[in-house]
């Protein structure tokens, strides 16, 4: 058996509030009660659940998109998988290697949200500087740095600060830097964060190239439209908790219901349709206008997750 | 283990490219931070004091050349790993630069390490720099001196000639100068490593810097405290157990400042240099090892 | 009230860190003593940092005395000093100059410039003071500075027993001020024993041996063999004192040296 990309198994991260903000912060934001997986003492005193008793496993080859709305813990899940931070309990692993170890992070490519350089390095540099951090040397440092300065488009800004790139730009050098060695697993926190929808469509079609060429991708976004046409198989967070994961065509149906789209309907067709439906035992539970079908559901699930 | 695991290239528990690469970066930061103004600085010193010793004979000219040169360069380099250090690893991780350099292959030592190399290679270039304007100065001077004598003294023999000129030399330059500024080099790199485990817990940069006078100053009066403590035992307990902590927590700064006295002639004997250096290299080893153990527990 | 509680690993931490440092603190103990001494035995770093000394220097200048300034402050007192002088401000050079040696004592300049500055220059003022008609008062005024001056030289000579300089000066002090042959030959025979002397400090304390009382022989002996050490050695002076002592102790014309212009 070959080992998952990323084997997530039980994973819970309590952030402590520092004492300072807990003054001014009366009530324990996210416990209310008691969740499972949370022991009392953990669960009494004032601090956040970010992420509940998460289990999680990415084949390698897939395009993984963590979803959820913000706050729900996608970052925090991301920065343990990559050993950042470290988990109240459970284990994440990388390629078989535990997270904890360094050597865990030399298969995989990192993009920060909201990324931020040393400014004061070109981006050529910056590319040279996280190369030589994977090992990579000399020529092939230098030549991996013009293909992927070519790659991401940047070719014309190599020699210029990055305190003088757009977000875009920072964005894509963010995106070369994590690509640098080679990595077969790349995990990419928001990556279309702040880019425009013509920088968005390039990135989207770097990460499909990336798939093309067997390259595992783990991102998180709360752009649902674009995960809906690269990802393999999503799951979806909710404060902390993955309230439902799969792929994608199989969470978007509902298997015991149809839906039907119609144009130009008047209300004496639906009512036909109504009547017609009841008399062969099936129902008419909804009558409403049609959404991005995968935003309906991560809707229904987020909900669904904070009711808990 | 998986065949997959095993064909990832073998991770090297530590590497000199990895922290030579941090160490560079941080020192083109740092440059760019213009901190090199302390520099200039030295050199306005060294030429405002000139003027000053207009009207002293020429032993009194050196010594307090040498005074001021030396006791600037020993403040300089202080301030600078204090300041310099300060916001290296604060600002890394409010810019959230950390997160991905330490997504690489980086353990957290090397980071820390190749940080604080960073910052000793500044202070070496800066001490290096200082020295030779002083060097240069003291050269100048000295020529001045050695040929106004000569001139005055064109009639006497020979044998007072060189007496005086003897004594022109040995009151401008003593060999013993040079361990002195390695020992004033290592108290500023022991400072940086005290300042880079301070930051790692410190909640602001300004906190640090504070924090960081303020060992300087207690740092010096450490061996005063130490000696009261370990010698004393009439005083009170409240009075001990704090003279105890002062002696525990803060490094002995004054063992350092040995320029003070051979700037006027007293010899280093070479045994003390080397005891002095050892003792400022596991300072500054110490405090690195502490800064690493806080930076490993800290939650980016 | 604050919940520590959930921070207990946060505080274990913590813990944990204080106590690396504190066990650091005594493993760094042994090493900083054993310099501290070894400072103390070589005279290094003689100043004790106490509260007289801060009375002495007011705050500022002591806690820039304290944090490696302490040079520089010495400089500035002895700038102080130098304008003091200038202004013939005695007692502000004596008080400048005490703050200036207690700070630099390893300075040979310091005491040096300090005696001078006491015995030659201010007993020379005192006696020449119009000020004061009684004689037998400016005699008692120039008395008390030679004595600051001595003292000053022989505070100095304990701070920096292995240089010559400061015993050549005694001696001259001796010589020049208390008419003391005896010591001041004494004072010029030590400083040439001692590595570094200028050659003359030997000669020096036989020519003042010379002129004591009762030990006219061992003058002469003294005299004789830096004659017979070579040319170099015999300057006017040698052989005038020589001669006088030939006379004096009738030595044997055979035995006695040669006349000049010979
Ligand atoms: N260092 C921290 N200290 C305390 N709480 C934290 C910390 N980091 C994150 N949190 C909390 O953990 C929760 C999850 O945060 P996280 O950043 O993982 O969310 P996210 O899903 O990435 O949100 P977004 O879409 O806004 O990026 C939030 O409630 C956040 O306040
Ligand atoms: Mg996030």
């Amino acid at each position: 058996m070959t080992d998952a990309a990323v084997a997530v198994r039980g994973l819970t991260k309590v952030f402590p509030v520092p004492f300072h903000r807990q003054w001014s912060r009366r009530k324990p934001r996210d416990i209310d009660g008691q969740p499972e997986g949370v022991t009392s003492r953990e669960a009494s005193y004032q601090s956040v659940v970010a992420v509940r008793d998460l289990d999680l496993r990415i084949e390698p080859g897939e395009v993984y998109g963590l979803l959820g709305p913000n706050g729900s813990g996608k970052s925090t899940t991301l920065k343990i998988i990559l050993g950042l931070v470290s988990p109240t309990r459970g284990q994440t692993e990388i390629f078989g290697r535990d997270s904890s170890l360094v050597e865990s992070r030399e298969a995989v490519g990192f993009l920060p949200e909201n990324p931020y350089f040393y400014k004061y390095l070109t981006g050529e540099e910056t590319l040279r500087f996280f190369g030589k951090l994977c090992g990579l040397s000399g020529a092939r440092l230098r030549e991996r740095a013009d293909q992927l300065l070519e790659l991401v488009g940047l070719t014309n800004a190599r020699d210029r600060r990055l305190s003088t790139y757009s977000k875009g730009m920072l964005q894509r050098i963010g995106l070369a830097q994590a690509l640098i060695h080679e990595p077969k697993l790349l995990v990419l926190d928001e990556p279309t964060a702040g880019v425009d929808p013509a920088g968005s469509r390039d990135i989207r079609n770097l990460i499909v190239d990336l798939k093309r060429r067997g390259i595992t991708v783990l991102l998180s976004s709360h752009l649902l439209a674009q995960a809906q046409e690269i990802c393999d198989r999503v799951g979806i967070l909710a404060d902390g908790v993955l309230v439902c994961e799969g792929r994608l065509e199989e969470l978007i149906a509902i298997e015991n219901q149809t839906e039907l789209v119609l144009e130009n309907a008047s209300d004496a067709l639906v009512d036909q349709i109504k009547t017609l439906a009841t008399s062969s035992n099936a129902k008419l539970i909804a009558r409403r206008r049609s959404t991005t079908t995968l935003e309906r559901l991560f809707l229904d699930a987020t909900s669904e997750g904070s009711n808990k | 283990m998986s065949n997959e695991t095993a064909a990832i290239t073998r991770h090297r528990a530590f590497s000199v490219a990895r922290v030579f690469a941090i160490t560079t970066n941080t020192l083109t930061e740092l440059t760019r931070l213009k901190v090199f103004y302390v520099l200039l600085i030295f050199a306005l010193l060294l030429i405002g004091s000139s003027i000053f010793m207009a009207r002293l004979t020429f032993q009194q000219e050196f010594q307090i050349l040498k005074d001021v040169s030396l006791g600037a360069m020993s403040i300089f380099t202080s301030l600078l790993a204090i300041v310099a250090t300060a916001r290296l690893i604060p600002q890394d991780l409010e810019d959230r630069t950390v997160y991905t350099i330490l997504a690489k292959p980086v353990p957290r030592f090397e980071y820390i390490v190749g940080k604080l190399t960073g910052v000793l290679l500044l202070l070496a270039i800066s001490t290096l720099v200082m020295s030779a304007m002083f060097l240069a100065v003291l050269y100048i001077r000295e020529q001045a001196v050695l040929h106004e004598t000569l001139r005055q003294m064109s009639a006497a023999p020979r044998e007072q000639i060189d007496d005086a000129l003897r004594a022109v030399r040995s009151s401008a330059l003593n060999i013993d100068i040079f361990p002195g500024i390695v020992i004033i080099y290592l108290k500023a790199c022991l400072l940086a490593a005290l300042t880079l485990f301070v930051s790692t817990f410190a909640t602001t940069n300004i906190f640090t810097i504070v924090v960081m006078v303020f060992i300087y100053f207690i740092g010096h009066l450490q061996a005063t405290a130490r000696e009261y403590w370990l010698q004393e035992h009439s005083t009170g307990w409240i009075t001990h157990s704090f003279l105890a902590l002062v002696a525990l927590i803060f490094p002995d700064l004054q063992t350092f400042n040995l320029v003070d006295d051979i700037v006027v002639g007293a010899a280093i004997p070479l045994g003390l240099f080397a005891k002095t250096a050892v003792l400022g290299i596991f300072y500054t080893t110490i405090y690195t090892l502490l800064a690493t153990f806080v930076f490993y527990g800290k939650e980016l | 009230m604050m919940r520590f509680a959930y921070h207990a690993a946060a505080l274990r931490r913590s813990v944990l860190v204080l106590a690396m440092v504190l066990a650091f603190g005594v493993m760094k103990l042994p090493g900083e003593r054993a310099l501290f001494v070894q400072h103390r035995q070589l005279h290094f770093r003689g100043v004790e940092f106490n509260l007289d000394l801060r009375e002495q220097l007011g705050q500022l200048g002591f806690i820039a005395a304290l944090s490696g300034f302490r040079s520089i402050v010495a400089d500035v007192l002895f700038i102080q000093a130098h304008v003091a002088w200038e202004r013939t401000e005695w007692s502000r050079v004596l008080l400048l100059f005490r703050q200036v040696t207690t700070l630099q004592p390893r300075a040979i300049l310091f005491w040096d410039m300090a005696a001078w500055h006491m015995a030659w220059n201010a007993s020379v003022a005192a006696m020449n003071d119009r000020t004061q008609p009684r004689l037998a008062l400016r005699v008692k005024a120039q008395r008390e500075y030679f004595a600051l001056g001595k003292d000053f030289l022989e505070r100095g000579i304990k701070n920096n027993p292995e240089k010559p300089q400061l015993y050549e000066t005694l001696a001259r002090l001796y010589k020049e001020k208390y008419k003391d042959h005896a010591s001041a030959s004494e004072f010029f025979a030590k400083a040439a024993a001692l590595p570094g002397a200028p050659g003359y400090e030997k000669r020096f304390a036989a020519y003042e041996l010379s002129y004591c009382e009762g030990r006219e022989r061992e003058a002469y002996q003294r005299l004789r063999q830096l004659y017979d050490a070579g040319e170099n050695e015999r300057l006017p002076t040698l052989i005038t004192r020589l001669k006088f002592l030939e006379q004096k102790l009738n030595i044997a014309q055979d035995q006695r040296i040669p006349d000049e212009g010979r």
